[in-house]
């Protein structure tokens, strides 16, 4: 990359299109050694690899669609609900593109949860991508920080009441938690001032996300993809061009995904909405269960788990950001849980465990559900309190020495 | 892996449906002509909805999203809306609105009937709870004493589907032959509640019958492109090893 200006001998033969563009900007041949032909990836990848590149599908389609509906689209607490209603009624293809947005968004976190959960299989954070998993842990939260801002600007009954649930939680922060709240909404309750930034911002984080997306990918070329096996590749014959063998896989994997996705925007575009934000905000009126949509229900079980609210938003928030320590929790020197008899029940209960929380999240925080949900919590963070312990006593079943 | 992927998606099927089961009054699913994968909305059944929507209804609730000129969608030419909205003093651009005013509602039921133009999907049930609250109303005083020992609050009327029981809104078909049929359909409590519930929908999803019928086109060329896509895959793939 790096030369001293004018050092190199360039052609000035415009008709040799190819070099004359790669002595100017060599963006072709970066093209080709990102995701083309010169960039190498293991030959024995599964279908679980296919989830990085439908995630970055589906963030390219959620710019898209949001983008047009954008055009459409007023933030303000009078407007809000009747240009929904506008782009859903009044403007061509309107519904296409508010019903592809809306499904997509689901679609886009079930992508990343298969995407995280195949990381968490193969060991693919452990050394030396620990910052690739990071700045996925952190495009994580950016995701759930646009969703929780997207699904305020309909401005629905759902809308209005989970913003302010969970714009309250701020308050517990000691001393400056009530200010911080105040300069957050821009007022004294969720309002025209809170839907106008939260439209900027929703607008905003995922061309943030996009960036981080680059960091992203930047740090897996460092290494190379993980694979089901999880041992480091030798030998070339291991390796396989990108390009043609996985964009082919890529675009059948995007063929498999879009399948259901279409039906989802055809035949049930508000399945997994909630009815109450079909109806317009109302300050007076608090909706019989306030839930988050679906993606948060685990994450809002564990904060209804813990009857002391500071304590609750910390083990919330703590549940993300364990996953940043996940590779100095968990050191065992197999990467692959198919080579590791302990871990990978393990996880099999931790997945099983997070779906259990998921639903907690959905019935109302009494009784029962309340004790299911805090054993259930108290498995999740069990699951990486083991994990150092398992990486000193686990005896792996013999690993390959190659793919 | 596989086997762990399925067993995660039968507990999440599991457990989605558990909460569906337990909620509230169970309300009866219907047969819906606007259902299913080449769902229509019969024109027929829509025009007698819209008769008992502006006969009945419209005397307290707008539609505040719809107007004439929206039904050109559902099948109805120029001339049959300019008609329809002729009759009621109205031009084929306005909006469904109520002649009452928000302060006479709020005197005489103590809130504002809400707008419907979104209302069958507004609520848990969907156009089954609409159709069920609408057929709901008794006046059986044992089954009323049974819910409200104390007599129901002021004002308020028995409901088997209401959330509570108690609905501000009087029964609003409280018996047959409140509207005449265009096409001579006996107009029974069942067959308005029906019909209107039928016209509600079609102005909660104006775009529906477009959207199915555009859909199933759609996933067949997802299907036949994603096969493609993968014979592709197959044979691109044949020579690498472990393959
Ligand atoms: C006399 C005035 C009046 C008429 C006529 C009337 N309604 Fe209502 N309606 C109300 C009021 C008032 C409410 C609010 C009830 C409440 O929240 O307790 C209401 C509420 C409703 C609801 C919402 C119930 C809920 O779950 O919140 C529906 C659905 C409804 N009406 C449908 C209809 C239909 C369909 C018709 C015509 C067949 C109709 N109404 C005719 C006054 C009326
Ligand atoms: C916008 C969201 C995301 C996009 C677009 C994205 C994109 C990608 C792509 C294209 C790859 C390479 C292909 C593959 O291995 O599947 C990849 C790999 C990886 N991603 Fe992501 N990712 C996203 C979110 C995340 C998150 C949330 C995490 C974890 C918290 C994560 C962790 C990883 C890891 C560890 C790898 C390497 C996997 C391996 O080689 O085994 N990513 N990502």
């Amino acid at each position: 990359m790096a030369h001293t200006p004018g050092s190199k001998q360039v052609e000035n033969d415009i008709r040799n299109t190819y070099q004359w563009l790669e002595d100017r900007l060599p963006i072709l041949s970066f093209i080709n050694n990102s995701v083309g032909s010169n960039f190498m990836a293991p030959r024995n990848l599964n279908y679980m690899w296919n989830f990085g590149s439908l995630a970055g599908i589906a963030l390219v389609l959620q710019i898209l669609t949001g983008i047009f509906l954008a055009m459409h689209y007023k933030p303000d607490v009078a407007m809000a609900f009747d240009s929904i209603q506008h782009i859903m009624r009044d403007v061509n293809w309107g519904w296409l593109i508010r019903n592809m947005h809306m499904v997509g968004a689901s679609f886009f976190f079930i992508v990343v949860y298969i995407h995280m959960a195949r990381g968490l299989y193969y060991g693919s954070y452990k050394s030396p991508r620990e910052v690739l998993w990071g700045i996925g842990v952190i495009i994580f939260l950016l995701m759930m920080a646009t969703g929780f801002l997207g699904y305020v600007l309909p401005w629905g009954q759902m809308s209005y009441w989970g913003a302010t649930v969970i714009t309250n939680l701020l308050s517990v922060i000691p001393f400056i938690g009530q200010d911080i709240v105040v300069w957050l909404w821009g007022g004294y309750s969720v309002g025209d001032p809170t839907l106008n930034r939260f439209f900027v911002l929703h607008f905003v984080l995922p061309f943030v996300i996009v960036g981080i997306v680059i960091l992203h990918i930047w740090a897996l070329h460092e290494h190379g993809s993980n694979n089901p096996k999880g041992v480091d590749l030798k030998t070339k014959g291991d390796y396989i061009p990108f390009h043609p063998y996985y964009t082919i896989k890529d675009v059948f994997g995007l063929g498999v995904y879009l399948i259901p996705f279409t039906f989802m925007v055809f035949y049930a575009p508000e399945y997994l909405g909630h009815t109450d934000n079909n109806i317009p905000a109302d300050p007076l009126v608090t909706p019989a269960h306030i839930v988050p949509e679906w993606y948060f229900l685990p994450f809002y079980a564990i904060l209804r788990a813990i009857p002391i609210k500071e304590l609750g938003v910390l083990a919330m928030f703590g549940a993300i950001a364990i996953l940043l320590v996940l590779p100095w929790l968990d050191k065992h020197p197999v990467r692959s849980a198919r080579f590791r008899p302990l871990y990978r029940p393990l996880y099999v209960l931790f997945l099983m465990n997070f779906v259990l929380l998921g639903w907690c999240g959905m019935m109302p925080p009494e009784g029962i559900y309340v004790l299911i949900a805090q054993a259930a919590t108290a498995f999740y963070f069990g699951f990486f309190a083991l994990l150092p312990i398992l990486s000193k006593f686990e005896k792996a079943k013999p690993v390959p020495t190659s793919i | 892996m596989k086997q762990s992927v399925l067993a995660l998606t039968l507990l999440a099927f599991t457990l989605v449906a558990t909460p569906f089961a337990a909620e509230g009054v169970k309300v009866e699913k219907q047969e819906w002509s606007f259902q299913g994968l080449r769902g229509s909305y019969d024109k027929d059944q829509l025009l007698r909805g819209y008769t008992v929507f502006t006969n009945v209804c419209m005397a307290c609730h707008s539609a505040k999203y719809v107007s004439h000129r929206d039904m050109m969608r559902a099948g109805f030419t120029e001339a049959e809306v300019q008609a329809l909205a002729k009759n009621l003093n109205m031009n084929i651009d306005q909006k469904l609105l109520t002649a009452q005013d928000n302060q006479t509602a709020v005197e005489t039921f103590g809130k504002i009937p809400p707008d419907l133009s979104l209302m069958t999907k507004a609520r848990a049930g969907l156009a089954d709870y609409t159709y069920a609250l609408l057929t709901g109303y008794s006046e059986d005083p044992e089954l009323i004493a049974h819910t409200f020992p104390k007599g129901l609050p002021a004002g308020a009327h028995y409901n088997k589907y209401f959330p509570g029981h108690a609905i501000a809104m009087p029964n609003p078909l409280t018996g047959p032959d409140m509207v005449t049929y265009h096409d001579q359909t006996p107009a029974s409590v069942e067959q308005m509640a029906k019909d209107v519930t039928l016209f509600m929908q079609w102005a909660a999803e104006p775009e529906r019958i477009e959207r199915q019928h555009m859909g199933l086109y759609v996933i067949l060329y997802l299907v036949i492109f994603t096969l493609l896509a993968y014979l592709t895959k197959r044979v691109i793939w044949k020579d690498v090893k472990g393959h």
